[in-house]
């Protein structure tokens, strides 16, 4: 009885890690030769070049608005300002969103042994991943110099405004984490 | 342009069962075009650079990513041997493609070789393999495009020596 408990238990657990359900997953790259301290003012660039995002995310302005608050706001614990509108700024940055559904095998099953015969097949979870990237730009020479982004799964996210601005908030904070500073 | 788009299906599991699983699964293979004596290529030029497209939002127009490809095919070109020269006057003009798969984290990276004065595909090589965890770890990614272009290119039809 206790065990059973126990395996469900873990079963729920991995089900739920594998899910994804309140994971994400953030990263960066960056050029290490870059000297942070050269930048210390930032403003929002145009429209790019990538590929049309999603336009549930992009589209909503709920969506805009909170990523430019939640961005604004990581730039400035950085030590970055907005710019004046009339100067240049010496960073520019690029946001994009997309959704694409991700297929990731689910091996409960075989790890933890309910599964009695040698022909079980893992089962396959789908489910719809979000990754918002951002880009910082060095303004005067139009070179990329951190790209930061963050992946996880929409499911029950997309449509609902509290989780959605929840999560906006936790994958920029997180992101931002690697960002270096401009002190 | 050359898009690498396959239904993924059973393969596409599998891929992801055996990335998840631990096994690097890296598979190479190269075409030549028939009758071609690829030996006599001496040098070569990028047909383009800067970013492409992958159809993964993480590597799209992404630096990080297109110019360590272009820098590991350059250093293993010269290791054999080859020129790098003017776009006009070069033998070969190199392509680049790239095609992720996102559902799965796998992905095709592709290398052509265009013969320039005859603008026919001399040579081509690809790799494909999973990605699973190994975009977000720049290192590593790093070392997997250096490890994948190295074992692409040790493809190609020996000099004579």
């Amino acid at each position: 009885m206790g065990r059973q408990l126990l395996r469900a238990t873990l079963v729920l657990t991995v089900g739920l890690l594998l899910t994804g359900c309140a994971t994400i997953r953030v990263s960066s790259q960056t050029d290490h030769g870059i000297i942070w301290s050269n930048y210390k003012t930032f403003d929002w660039g145009l429209a790019d070049a990538l590929p049309a995002g999603d336009p549930r995310l992009e589209k909503d302005p709920f969506f805009r608005d909170h990523v430019a608050g939640a961005v604004e706001k990581a730039m400035a614990t950085h030590g970055f300002v907005l710019s004046a509108t009339t100067e240049r700024p010496d960073v520019v940055i690029h946001y994009h969103a997309n959704v694409a559904e991700r297929v990731d095998p689910d091996y409960v099953d075989r790890d933890y042994g309910s599964c009695a015969s040698d022909d079980c097949r893992p089962r396959v979870s789908r489910y719809e991943a979000g990754t918002m990237v951002v880009d910082v730009v060095d303004a005067a020479t139009n070179v990329l110099i951190w790209r930061g982004w963050a992946q996880g799964s929409l499911e029950g996210v997309l449509g609902n405004r509290d989780r959605l601005r929840r999560r906006i908030d936790e994958s920029v904070r997180q992101m931002f984490e690697t960002l270096p500073s401009a002190r | 342009m050359l898009r690498f788009i396959r239904p993924v299906t059973v393969a596409g599991v599998l891929i992801a069962a055996l990335a998840l699983a631990g096994c690097a699964t890296l598979r190479v293979n190269s075409y030549v075009e028939r009758g071609a004596d690829f030996t006599q290529y001496r040098s070569y030029a990028w047909a383009e650079r800067g970013a492409f497209a992958t159809g993964d939002p993480r590597l799209d127009n992404n630096r990080f990513f297109s110019q360590r490809v272009e820098e590991a095919v350059d250093m293993q070109l010269s290791a054999r041997g080859f020129e790098k020269a003017n776009h006009a006057t070069a033998d070969l003009l190199i392509h680049i493609h790239a095609r992720m798969e996102q559902r799965i984290d796998a992905g095709t990276l592709l290398v052509d070789f265009m013969d320039r004065r005859t603008n026919r595909l001399a040579w081509r090589g690809w790799a494909e393999r999973s990605f699973d965890g190994v975009i977000e770890n720049q290192e590593w990614m790093e070392a997997t495009i250096d490890e994948t272009v190295a074992r692409i290119l040790a493809q190609l039809p020996r000099k004579p020596l």
